[in-house]
């Protein structure tokens, strides 16, 4: 399904991925942690292209994604969050996702933005401007419906759950496995509580200072010593 | 046709001279407000008026009624400064229609107040020609100004490096957050980079009514000449500036000899747009592209 | 709400092409005064189109202006085209003209508008060069005026008059429309938020492009019914600033944002000047423009509508009112089945 080969970028001197490798298969679930400036975001970028890597091979679908502007790869299929959301400013809640249906999944249907209104419990609020009238948990859940627009094969969420309460994060969490279900997606999430982690991806994949220190299922991963160094102990205990 | 090229770069350089003079006080303001003063050439051609204004009424020479000219100019440069600070969206872009719409008052300001009639110096002093090297041709006006242009921009440049007010500048122009983190009032420093833009296009205003005739309508090219130097210079360089100037002017006065006068016009709009195109950052400077 | 609004469209149609004709169709002066301000309306639609919905301010909309009335003249003057159609490819040529400009669009809003003015320059140049085709500085005469259709002499004052109404009001309908579809959401949406409208599929930059298409081709089509219509050309005024300053002004004046605004400020700030502002001041009453523009730009960006507003004369109406207060009390086509 996607398949990173040697992937690095360089900001300046600085590398913030250094020849990063791994693979998904079609319906996998794959946790992305790491360190706070490990790079995990900026993977991210790199995969749905608002960065171009300055080195190595990205494929998706069977296909190489090359040098594929970013609004051409969601089309393709890749979806994605902003940690910090980001609405299209003077747009409704339900015109954010017509637009997002409209150009990345190329159609226009209704009833399906009813469902994902639905499904993220937004429904109500389908008509307040995306941009100033939403709650975090809302644009947190609006994130991720422009994304579910697209129609995406792969769907990646940034921290999608960070800054929520307890309470909140479990049941916006449950609302994911939803989500994922429905759909049959394929998914990368970015997540620090480990709770969510454990619950939702079967494998998780460590990155610290750019590079990939560990690939496993999170039982393998959270006993890894270099994993835990990488955390100082605080985490991962 | 090797005089004739000779003679073409040499009145080019000395015509760069004088348009350093007038685009650097749109690229100080450009650098430091990230705003084109789309009025800057009504300015110049104010000043210009103001000397033949001088000249009419009380006889003076045109450089004697540069002081008086500084003073009409530089509250006219603070006015504008000060209708920009009012503007509270998206300033960007609202303030090339607010200067635009100044430029318009302005243009017809000047042709109500002194008509559309074509002027210039009675003065005769600066039409002499001024021959070097038995072959190459100028007027008085001409080279004077080309010293007090490159001397000017020379000037702003050692200003701009060597004094705490210059630094201060700088600062805002390269990164505006940084310089008030470090104790820099952008407000004024903007309000200075106007000033000093005054200067520049008072001496250059006048040079221009000694050196050519003026006329209402003259604004508007001179504001867009600027900024073709200021887009080849690319933004935030001094010595950028001189040089762009001096390529604007040859090009054209090479454009004129070899080609047709009518022409003239035309090589800076096509100069503007291959370096748009070929080299967004120009010649010396930072990226304009994206955001 | 909506009876109220096709209520008021239709009153406005009926004035427009019924009620002006009878009451004015005997007064030249006043037609032509009319005919002109609809001209100027038609590029200040073109205009806010392109300002609104692409996010550009153009400084050289004479350039399309100018393109638009060449190339229908030309045509029908050398190679026997029929008028009307003549006009639509009078549009396409300003259009043809407008992917010219299109690398500007990579550069950020100054570099754009004044790159438009840039072009506007050399098409002016250029054409006086070619003067074989274009009859050079001196221009072009007797340009053939408008055939008769359905009856109606579109040659005589009240038939251009109905013939650019109607121009304006097609140009407003496909503002609205483009304005109203997704295409339109996402060009809004594009100003504060281009990546985030990006990453949802939205190719920003051919957007734009192809607003920048649509506005050229309004406007070429603008400039070929003035061509016709008083049947001269020369490069002087065929790439004038006037077709730029003009149309700014009104659609700044009326409210660029809005469908109607561009049409009022143009018939308000036209008629004004050239009426009120030439007769005061015979030189130089371009400054009142300059004044609006600045006046506006401080005042109220948005254009009269709002100012109004504030100031308690009109009420307010607001695009993409924030309804947190009252959720459900929107009508809305997309309601749940």
């Amino acid at each position: 399904m996607l398949a990173l080969d040697d992937v690095s970028m360089n900001f300046g001197g600085v590398a913030a991925l250094r020849n990063v490798t791994f693979a998904m298969d079609e319906g996998e679930t794959l946790g992305l942690i790491g360190p706070n400036g490990a790079g995990k975001t900026t993977l991210f970028n790199v995969i749905s292209g608002v960065l171009t890597p300055s080195a190595g091979r990205l494929e998706f679908a069977g296909k190489p994604l090359g040098k594929a502007a970013n609004w051409r790869r969601a089309r393709q299929g890749i979806g994605r969050t902003f940690q910090i959301p980001q609405p299209m400013h003077e747009l409704t809640v339900r015109e954010n996702l017509m637009v997002a249906q409209r150009f990345g999944a190329g159609r226009t249907d209704g009833r399906r933005i009813d469902e994902i209104l639905d499904l993220l419990d937004l429904t109500a609020k389908q008509h307040i401007d995306a941009a100033h009238g939403l709650a975090l948990t809302e644009q947190k859940a609006l994130e991720v419906g422009k994304a579910l627009a697209v129609e995406p094969r792969l769907l990646m969420l940034d921290e999608v759950l960070g800054g929520l309460e307890t309470a909140t994060k479990r049941a916006f969490g449950q609302t994911l496995q939803r989500v994922r279900e429905r759909y049959g997606l394929t998914m990368i999430v970015i997540e620090h509580d480990i709770e969510t982690i454990k619950t939702l991806c079967p494998r998780v994949v460590v990155l610290n200072f750019g590079e990939l220190i560990a690939d496993g299922t999170p039982d393998e991963v959270f006993n890894d010593a270099r994993v835990i160094r990488s955390y100082t102990g605080d985490s991962a205990a | 046709m090797f005089e004739l090229t000779l003679q073409a770069v040499y009145s080019g350089l000395l015509a760069g001279g004088w348009y350093a003079m007038v685009a650097l006080g749109l690229a100080l303001v450009f650098g430091t407000m990230r705003i084109i003063n789309l009025a800057h050439g009504e300015l110049v051609l104010l000043a210009a008026y103001v000397a033949f204004e001088m000249e009419r009424s009380f006889g003076l020479n045109p450089i004697a009624a540069i002081p008086v000219a500084l003073v009409v100019v530089g509250l006219t440069a603070l006015l504008v400064y000060f209708l920009i600070g009012r503007i509270r969206h998206d300033r960007e872009l609202n303030s090339l229609i607010l200067t635009f719409g100044i430029a318009i008052v302005l243009t017809n300001v000047i042709l109500m107040t002194w008509s559309a009639d074509i002027r210039s110096t009675s003065v005769g002093w600066f039409m002499d020609g001024a021959v070097i090297a038995d072959t190459l041709f100028s007027m008085n006006s001409e080279v004077l100004f080309f010293g007090a242009g490159v001397a000017l921009v020379g000037g702003t440049y050692w200003w701009l490096n060597h004094t705490w007010h210059g630094r201060a500048l700088r600062a805002v122009s390269s990164n505006r957050n940084a310089a008030m983190l470090m104790g820099v009032n952008p407000a004024r420093v903007e309000a200075m980079s106007f000033v000093v833009s005054a200067v520049l296009a008072t001496v250059s205003g006048v040079a221009l009514y000694t050196a050519s005739v003026v006329f209402p309508a003259l604004g508007h090219g001179l504001t867009i000449k600027a900024f073709v130097i200021t887009v080849l210079a690319g933004l935030g360089s001094v010595p950028g500036v001189l040089l762009g100037a001096v390529i604007l002017g040859v090009g054209e006065t090479m454009t004129a000899t070899f080609a047709k006068p009518s022409l003239q016009e035309l090589t800076g709009m096509v100069i503007f747009l291959l370096i748009l195109f070929l080299r967004p950052s120009g010649l010396f400077g930072r990226k304009v592209v994206g955001k | 709400m909506t009876m109220m609004r096709s209520g008021l469209l239709l009153g406005f149609l009926a004035v427009a092409y019924l009620g002006v004709p009878l009451l004015f169709g005997g007064m030249d002066y006043v037609m032509s005064l009319v005919i002109a301000a609809l001209t100027i309306a038609g590029i200040a639609v073109a205009w806010a189109l392109l300002g609104n919905l692409g996010g550009l301010v153009s400084f050289g909309h004479a350039a399309f202006f100018g393109v638009g009335a060449y190339v229908s003249a030309l045509l029908v003057m050398d190679n026997g085209w029929p008028v009307l159609p003549a006009m639509l490819a009078g549009g396409l040529g300003a259009a043809i003209a407008s992917v010219a400009t299109m690398p500007a669009l990579r550069l950020r809003g100054p570099y754009f508008a004044l790159a438009i003015l840039a072009y506007a320059h050399i098409f002016k140049i250029l054409a006086v060069e070619f003067s074989s085709i274009t009859g050079g500085a001196g221009g072009l005469l007797s340009i053939p005026g408008f055939p008769t259709v359905f009856g109606l002499d579109l040659a005589s004052k009240t038939g251009a008059y109905v013939l650019i109404l109607t121009i304006v009001l097609a140009w407003m309908a496909v503002y609205h429309a483009i304005r109203r579809s997704t295409w339109g959401l996402a060009l809004r949406a594009m100003h504060d938020s281009e990546l985030a409208t990006r990453v949802v599929g939205v190719p920003s930059t051919h957007l734009k492009a192809v607003m920048l298409v649509v506005s050229a081709f309004m406007t070429g089509v603008v400039g070929a019914f003035n061509a016709h219509q008083i049947s001269f050309l020369d490069p002087e005024y065929a790439f004038s600033g006037t077709w730029t300053v003009l149309p700014i002004a009104a659609a700044i004046f009326g409210g660029y944002r809005t469908v109607w605004g561009p049409l009022m400020g143009a018939l308000v700030v036209y008629l004004l000047d050239q009426l009120v502002f030439k007769e005061i001041m015979p030189s130089g009453h371009q400054l009142v423009f300059g004044v609006l523009l600045g006046a506006m730009i401080l005042l109220s960006p948005q254009g009269l509508m709002p100012l109004l507003a504030r100031l308690g004369v009109a009420r307010p109406r607001r695009e993409t009112a924030p309804q947190a207060a009252a959720p459900h009390a929107t009508e809305d086509g997309n309601a749940r089945a």
